[in-house]
């Protein structure tokens, strides 16, 4: 193991009423894979992106030194200059060039008169790709005909065209084959030997091993002691610190007796979007029971947005199974047969899939129930429109002058429970939340869990799919864990830990009869 | 608001325009010109109401031009062969109206190609087919009853009555609509009360000035003005009005709400070349004849009707009333600018600037908001 040739001293930066990142330092050395480990939200990726200056250095506190020596990134491209490069989850290529043109997309050879020298360009390339030994890609190829593997390399041989000496890596191996990632894994090793210091954010405890020299953790922002070497430490207290421990947010959680079961699911599938023969959720099976709150725990991208959005007919053509409500088989095609089976889904992310930020809080109350308002010859009763989103405004509270105020004036807090309402007002039997206090503020969020103990209690079956692990122990009665793609525990919420459902979740273990 | 902002900034722009007109010209001003503008609006009206509801979805449609074209000889070729005038214009509506609507809207709402390409292909294959069909050149119209559609008028005296029967209908409806309101807690002022009154009647009084004056109100204009009052209803008061807008606004959000958006949206496309044929099919009974090369153009001027009403180009945020403010607009300035013997290449060329600033106007706008 080398030098130090990155340090970040006493990192802070802030969001508006988020502290994302809390005087943190890490050192990284050359020669070494640096694991970077936490919860969602943890931090990584935002300390990350202050380093390859996608956060410029007036956004955030502290100092970045690379060998030593100071530096203050405006850009990426300062970053990239310095040798920083980042690979980040969604791959940047463009799919419609050949490798050879990607790796060095804008640095082209040129002759004189401004014309391309592609053939130095191909041969550089070449041997670029030879010393990361890779093979199997020519330079002229097409991205678009490689596989995801293959591409996650043509981007490292991009990173390394920029001679760049600290590579970080954003998990990399999270759309990958265990073969692909056996590839990736000799390509770092090589690069290890080679100097260039590497920070690897994984989620995947068994990668730590198979990988990493060392390790740091990140929690709620702040760096959890220093980094250690995993030849030193157990995978048990990685864990342990990757978990916060103390709850500091009050869940008012009240108790039930679980009813019948209400929603039965068997062998669900959804594909990928866009990778054939690849499954973003696969075999998934599970029943949700009439007063109850259901919980679904994974780290992002386990497939619980896939599994639900899937559930509701969101995904037409792409998800599969078998879907009982109340006993009876449904065929749900779209989120209208959804709604009409008593299903709601209040989506994870509100402005892109919950609202229609340029309508009214009244228009937006209102549009999946405009059968309850109007006649059977479609014209609206604006009485009835206008009652009805005065009425959840005020059942739910949503701090606003008029129920005409439009909903992108409204803080996060009140648009959510604007999507909520909507949701309430077609009087669903079974109701889904994807991560439903995700940049809600306390109060609000406290406001929210009281509203979802009132569903539980008029019987309504309550299922919440949520990233943050307080929140779920907080509130469910019982916890469904996912992980790429499938369930791997059902946990009763008393008698569980934290660290069962971090364990499961990433996929350390595997509870027996699943899988 | 915002919208009804914008909308009053283009109606602000057509007053003064109006003003300056009457002051520049004295023949601008006279029942007898304004009549005629309302009947040059009209034909390029009907399909921008239309355009009113796919530029909301934040679509386009540009073969519109090229169905007034085939429309024209469709109706003619049918009425030649024998056919009833009614029976013609309903085989005419249905063929190349909705056919080609549905033809479109599937292409654009169910395999999601970009409704620029499929009706800009449209556009090439309807022109076309124009011409195969005529082989090229004018058809003369010999039926008796077909050119009254287009070119008859509705009597003064009738048209008296009606405006009359208009006037009574709106003060009824603005007051009833105020009483309900207030019997909801809703507090509406005396003076927004009086101002929307006054408006309706101004407007209905410069009718009064300009059909009983001349030669009472025109079939077309008629067809355009119950046109006009059903689609703002539609769009405010109905669930697909409802649903145009929030889809328009956030297709994702409108799907998973559980809107059916390729139903909304097949629905608009059939609308929008409906009317194009409709449109065709009076203009053709207009000029009593048909020819094959009318309508070229046409989409421009409905889809500028549409953005200087303030229509956002982005979808999910307009009006019809917008939409007619701008036709008339257009018209008005077509029409003065000729008086006044501005040669009709220049007002290509103020037509265009016009465009680009209501746009310019509408992100602005937005950015402000935002």
């Amino acid at each position: 193991m080398g030098d130090v040739v990155l340090r970040m001293e006493h990192i802070t930066r802030d969001f508006p009423g988020v502290r994302a990142l809390d005087d943190v330092t890490l050192e990284a050395r050359a020669g070494e894979v640096l694991i970077l480990a936490g919860e969602n939200g943890a931090g990584k990726s935002t300390l990350m992106k202050v380093l390859s200056g996608v956060w410029p250095a007036s956004s955030f506190s502290g100092r970045i030194l690379i060998r030593g020596e100071e530096r203050r990134f405006a850009s990426t491209h300062d970053a990239e200059a310095a040798g920083v490069a980042i690979i980040h989850q969604e791959l940047n290529l463009i799919q419609d060039m050949s490798v050879g043109e990607n790796i060095f997309l804008d640095r082209y050879f040129m002759r004189s008169f401004g014309i391309i020298d592609w053939d130095r360009v191909h041969m550089e390339a070449a041997k670029i790709l030879e010393r990361l030994r890779i093979g199997g890609i020519g330079t002229r190829d097409l991205v678009r005909t490689l596989s995801v593997g293959k591409q996650q390399m043509v981007e490292i041989a991009k990173a390394l065209s920029l001679s760049a000496s600290i590579l970080v890596l954003d998990e990399p191996t999270s759309a990958l084959t265990d073969r692909e990632a056996d590839d990736l894994f000799r390509i770092l090793r090589a690069l290890r030997e080679q100097g260039v210091c590497m920070i690897y954010i994984s989620h995947k405890l068994d990668e730590f091993e198979r990988i990493g020299d060392r390790v740091q953790v990140l929690r709620d922002g702040k760096a959890v002691g220093d980094a250690e070497a995993l030849s030193s430490v157990s995978l048990d207290r990685i864990i342990a610190r990757m978990v916060n421990r103390d709850i500091r947010e009050k869940y008012p959680k009240e108790p039930f007796a679980p009813g019948e079961v209400t929603l039965e699911v068997r062998n669900f599938e959804v594909d990928h979007p866009l990778l054939r023969n690849v499954k973003k959720v696969s075999g998934v099976s599970f029943d949700a029971r009439k007063g109850e709150i259901l919980g679904i725990a994974g780290l992002m991208g386990a497939g619980r947005t896939e599994l639900v959005t899937g559930l509701f007919g969101g995904l037409p053509g792409a998800a599969r199974g078998d879907v009982r409500i109340d006993g009876k088989p449904v065929a749900i095609r779209s989120p209208e047969d959804a709604i009409a089976a008593g299903m709601a889904l209040v989506t994870e992310d509100r402005k892109l899939l919950g609202l229609i930020l340029d309508f009214s809080i009244r228009t937006n109350i209102t549009l999946s129930s405009l059968k309850a308002v109007s006649n059977a010859l479609g014209v609206i009763d604006p009485m009835k429109d206008r009652g009805m989103a005065e009425r959840f405004v005020t059942e739910l509270g949503v701090r606003t002058p008029s129920v005409e105020a439009a909903a992108n004036s409204l803080s996060g807090g009140n648009q959510q429970k604007v999507v909520i309402a909507k949701w309430l007002a077609t009087e669903s039997k079974i109701l889904i939340l994807d991560e439903p206090t995700r940049g809600v503020d306390v109060g609000a969020k406290v406001e929210i869990y009281r509203l979802m103990n009132d569903l539980v209690r008029r019987g309504v079956t309550v299922i919440m799919i949520s990233s943050e692990l307080p929140e779920i122990m907080g509130m469910s009665d019982r916890i469904l864990v996912m992980c790429e793609g499938r369930l791997v525990a059902e946990l009763k919420t008393a008698g569980a830990t934290k660290e069962d459902v971090m364990d499961y979740a990433t996929g350390n273990r595997t509870q027996e009869g699943f899988r | 608001m915002k919208s009804f902002f914008r909308t009053h900034a283009t109606l602000t722009a057509l007053v003064v325009l109006t003003a300056a007109l009457s002051f520049l010209s004295e023949a601008f001003f006279t029942p007898r010109n304004l009549s005629n503008i309302t009947l040059q609006v009209t034909i390029i009206g009907i399909i921008a109401v239309g355009m009113t509801l796919v530029i909301l979805l934040g679509g386009i449609d540009l073969s519109v031009g090229s169905i007034v074209g085939l429309a024209s000889i469709v109706v003619t070729l049918f009425m030649q062969s024998g056919w009833n005038v009614w029976l013609a214009i309903l085989a005419t509506i249905l063929t190349v109206g909705v056919g080609i609507g549905v033809w479109n809207g599937v292409w654009i709402a169910h395999y999601r190609i970009p409704a620029f390409i499929i009706t800009l292909g449209m556009m090439t294959i309807a022109r076309g087919a124009a011409l195969v069909l005529s082989d090229g050149s004018s058809i003369p119209v010999t039926d008796p009853v077909f050119p009254l559609l287009g070119g008859e008028y509705i009597a003064p005296a009738s048209s008296a009555v009606i405006l009359g029967l208009a006037l009574a209908l709106f003060l009824f409806a603005t007051l009833r609509t105020a009483s309900r309101q207030r019997s909801c807690g809703v507090s509406v002022g005396a003076r927004d009360i009086a101002l929307r009154a006054s408006f309706g009647v101004a407007i209905l009084a410069l009718a009064a000035y300009v059909f009983i004056g001349y030669r009472g109100i025109p079939y077309p204009v008629a067809f355009l003005i119950a046109l006009i009052l059903a689609g703002a209803f539609m769009l405010s008061n109905t669930r697909l009005g409802r649903r145009i807008y929030a889809t328009g606004g956030n297709r994702e959000a409108a799907r998973l709400s559980g809107i059916n958006v390729f139903r909304v949206e097949l629905t608009v496309y059939v609308i929008v070349t409906t009317l194009a044929a409709v449109s065709g099919i009076l203009l053709t009974s207009r000029l009593n004849g048909a020819n094959p090369n009318l309508g070229n153009m046409f989409e421009l001027d409905a889809i500028a009707s549409v953005i200087i009403g303030g229509t956002s180009p982005m979808g999910g945020v307009g009006t019809i009333g917008g939409t007619v403010v701008g036709s008339v607009l257009i018209g008005v300035m077509n029409n003065g600018m000729s008086l006044l013997g501005v040669s009709s290449f220049y007002q290509l060329i103020i037509k265009g600037f016009i465009i680009i600033v209501a746009v310019w106007f509408d992100v602005m706008n937005k950015r402000r908001k935002a």
